[in-house]
């Protein structure tokens, strides 16, 4: 009995410690500073300079009815809704072909989708810069070929922002219809044409269906970050469009606005989530299948 | 009581380090300031010519400079070169000495223009080394108007062309100044008409930001510019055709100058110093080296023409406003920059 008591002291003690680190990492780096982003979002802002003083106001928060910041935010969605809706009609279509290839076929489209990642996104995005520019290689090539007469201008505008986030966003739309496709049972696309199905109405009635989640998941993907990738918007937009991310970073930084900027992003975490929440929903599933 | 033995003390800690200064003979400098300052033919040649051994101290920016200074207890340095609002705060704090005008006798070579400041108004405790005048730079290939000034670049055929920096009180400074405001309006209902003002200048602009702002003119995606001295000079290098204004309305200044710590180890060396890049040929050198506009007047006719400023350039600088104007300044950019997206 004695032994017994020991053991079980012991395992407990055990599993304390495995599990220790785990939580203290969650609490330290994810729960603590969320609590502490909270927590400023209530303060108030200190006039001159950084910093902020403990004075509970809801005013950051009254703030963010102001016109022009809930702009920004009607701004960030549209963006987001786009570029997903984008992805969706380029990258479903890649997504299903791609898993339909021959394994090679597969091996090597995979790679070509990889190959990109090896580069800092930031370098690919002035790569695109030399491209797009007025001087730069694809108005060279157009005026070359007589497409053009005069060069065209094509960054610093709300299209060039949108193509940038198609582009930073699309393989995670393909890799997961990819995914949904290449697992799915065929036999049930087989079944369906067997008892008299048209190609149509057996896509959209098996294949379609089971892939959905991948398609949701290619979804949340593309949306939640787009949410966040504001680097593009400055980049590609010459800093004309205004995200939301964009807007906490200009508050921490030059407005030294820590309160407000704690506040947007509060609502931005909030919006997101509900996001989340609302897959899971739709789903019945979590967002393990991703990763 | 206590003061008047606080100054004893110090008039005697201070005789005491010229007595041992002037005895061990200064044979060190030690120069504190950003990198790339000075071209290394002027830093050799004091050498060469007093025996005088430089050492090159630097900071990132003007804050890291004033904290590691006030925990010298201005010490440690013997000269420093920073920007306008610094030096006031460190003027404040005492940490700055008096210029000995007996050993800097070339005080005189500096440009009027530049003196008399907000930092130092009895230029007692500074030389300028380079000033900063954002200017309108454009491509006269491209552009059909004559541009003079700010409000030029509020005109309809400039649509979608003018490339400006990201400073969010300077871009709300150059309206006010074109609407014949102060830069550092503290009056809440003007700057939001400022606000207004910059609304219609929306149109018009194709690009805004900080770095490498007049890479825009060189590959064409912009054919006017607003933009900083150094990214003014490095243009200008790159294109000489471009033509350079300065706006009529007014400028906005920056200054960088020298100035000795308080408690400077070697504060006859630093004269010396001072005295040294004061000399026209030495001043030309810096000037072209670090490629801001020359505040030494003596040596106007040896420096890159375009680093001249007018002689009735005059310029405000950009200072601490109240919280609510800053607000208001704020909410002014936040506009403009989503009116630019639209």
């Amino acid at each position: 009995m004695q032994r017994e008591k020991e053991m079980k002291k012991k395992k407990k003690s055990k599993w304390w410690l495995c599990v220790a680190p785990l939580y203290i990492f969650t609490l330290l780096f994810v729960v603590g500073p969320m609590l502490y982003m909270l927590v400023v979002s209530f303060a108030t802002n200190n006039g001159s300079g950084y910093g902020f003083y403990w004075n509970f106001t809801l005013d950051n928060y009254k703030k963010m009815w102001d016109g022009v910041y809930l702009q920004c935010f009607v701004q960030s969605f549209q963006l987001a809704f786009f570029t997903t809706v984008i992805n969706i009609l380029v990258g479903y279509p890649f997504g299903y072909f791609m898993a339909k290839l021959s394994k090679r076929g597969k091996q090597l489209l995979m790679f070509l989708i990889m190959v990109p990642f090896w580069t800092s996104s930031l370098l690919r995005l002035y790569g695109w810069i030399i491209i797009l520019q007025v001087k730069g290689v694809l108005n060279a090539a157009l005026q070359w070929l007589g497409i053009l007469e005069k060069p065209v201008k094509i960054l610093y505008s709300y299209p060039a922002v949108l193509f940038g986030m198609v582009y930073a966003l699309l393989p995670f739309m393909i890799l997961s219809v990819y995914n949904s496709v290449e697992k799915m049972d065929w036999s049930l696309v087989e079944a369906a044409r067997d008892l008299g199905a048209s190609p149509v109405k057996a896509f959209f009635g098996v294949t379609f269906r089971l892939t959905l989640p991948g398609l949701l998941t290619g979804v949340i993907m593309t949306f939640v970050p787009s949410m966040g990738l504001f680097f593009i918007a400055d980049i590609l937009g010459g800093n004309k469009i205004v995200l939301v991310g964009s807007l906490i970073q200009d508050q921490l930084t030059r407005g030294s606005n820590w309160p407000f900027a704690a506040a947007l992003a509060v609502v931005l975490t909030v919006l997101t989530s509900l996001m989340l929440w609302a897959y899971q929903k739709l789903t019945h599933s979590n967002l393990e299948g991703i990763f | 009581m206590k003061k008047r033995l606080l100054v004893a003390g110090c008039v005697m800690l201070a005789a005491m380090a010229l007595g041992v200064t002037a005895g061990a003979a200064d044979e060190e400098l030690v120069l504190f300031t950003w990198e790339g300052m000075f071209p290394d033919e002027v830093l050799d040649g004091f050498e060469e010519e007093t025996g005088i051994k430089i050492t090159y101290s630097s900071f990132d920016t003007d804050e890291t400079m004033l904290e590691k200074l006030a925990q010298a207890g201005g010490g440690d340095y013997d000269l420093v070169i920073a920007d306008d609002y610094i030096i006031e705060q460190a003027v404040a704090e005492g940490l700055v000495q008096e210029i000995d005008k007996d050993t800097v006798t070339n005080f005189g070579n500096i440009n009027s223009l530049y003196q008399g400041q907000y930092y130092d108004p009895d230029d007692v405790y500074t030389v300028p080394y380079g000033a900063g005048i954002p200017l309108i730079v454009y491509d006269p290939l491209m552009v059909d108007i004559e541009i003079t000034g700010y409000n030029s670049l509020w005109d309809e055929s400039l649509a979608d062309s003018v490339a400006i920096t990201a400073n969010y009180r300077v871009v709300n400074g150059i309206t006010l100044l074109s609407m014949g405001y102060s830069m550092n309006e503290e009056d809440t209902e003007v700057i939001a008409e400022a606000g207004e003002k910059l609304l219609e200048l929306a149109p018009n602009i194709r690009l805004i930001q900080d770095d490498n702002t007049q890479n825009a003119l060189l590959n064409g995606e912009a054919s006017v510019a607003f933009l900083y001295t150094s990214q003014v000079t490095q243009v200008l290098a790159e294109d000489p055709n471009l033509e350079v204004v300065y706006p009529e309305e007014g400028l906005g200044f920056g200054i960088m100058a020298a100035f000795i710590p308080s408690e400077a180890p070697h504060a006859e060396a630093a004269n010396l110093f001072l005295n040294y890049i004061l000399e026209p040929e030495n001043a030309a050198a810096c000037m072209n080296y670090i490629g801001y506009i020359n505040t030494i007047a003596a040596a106007d006719d040896l420096v890159d023409e375009n680093l001249v400023a007018p002689d009735d350039a005059e310029g405000e600088f950009i200072l601490n406003v109240s919280e609510e104007a800053d607000e208001a300044y704020n909410k002014n950019w936040t506009e403009f920059k989503a009116a630019c997206g639209q």
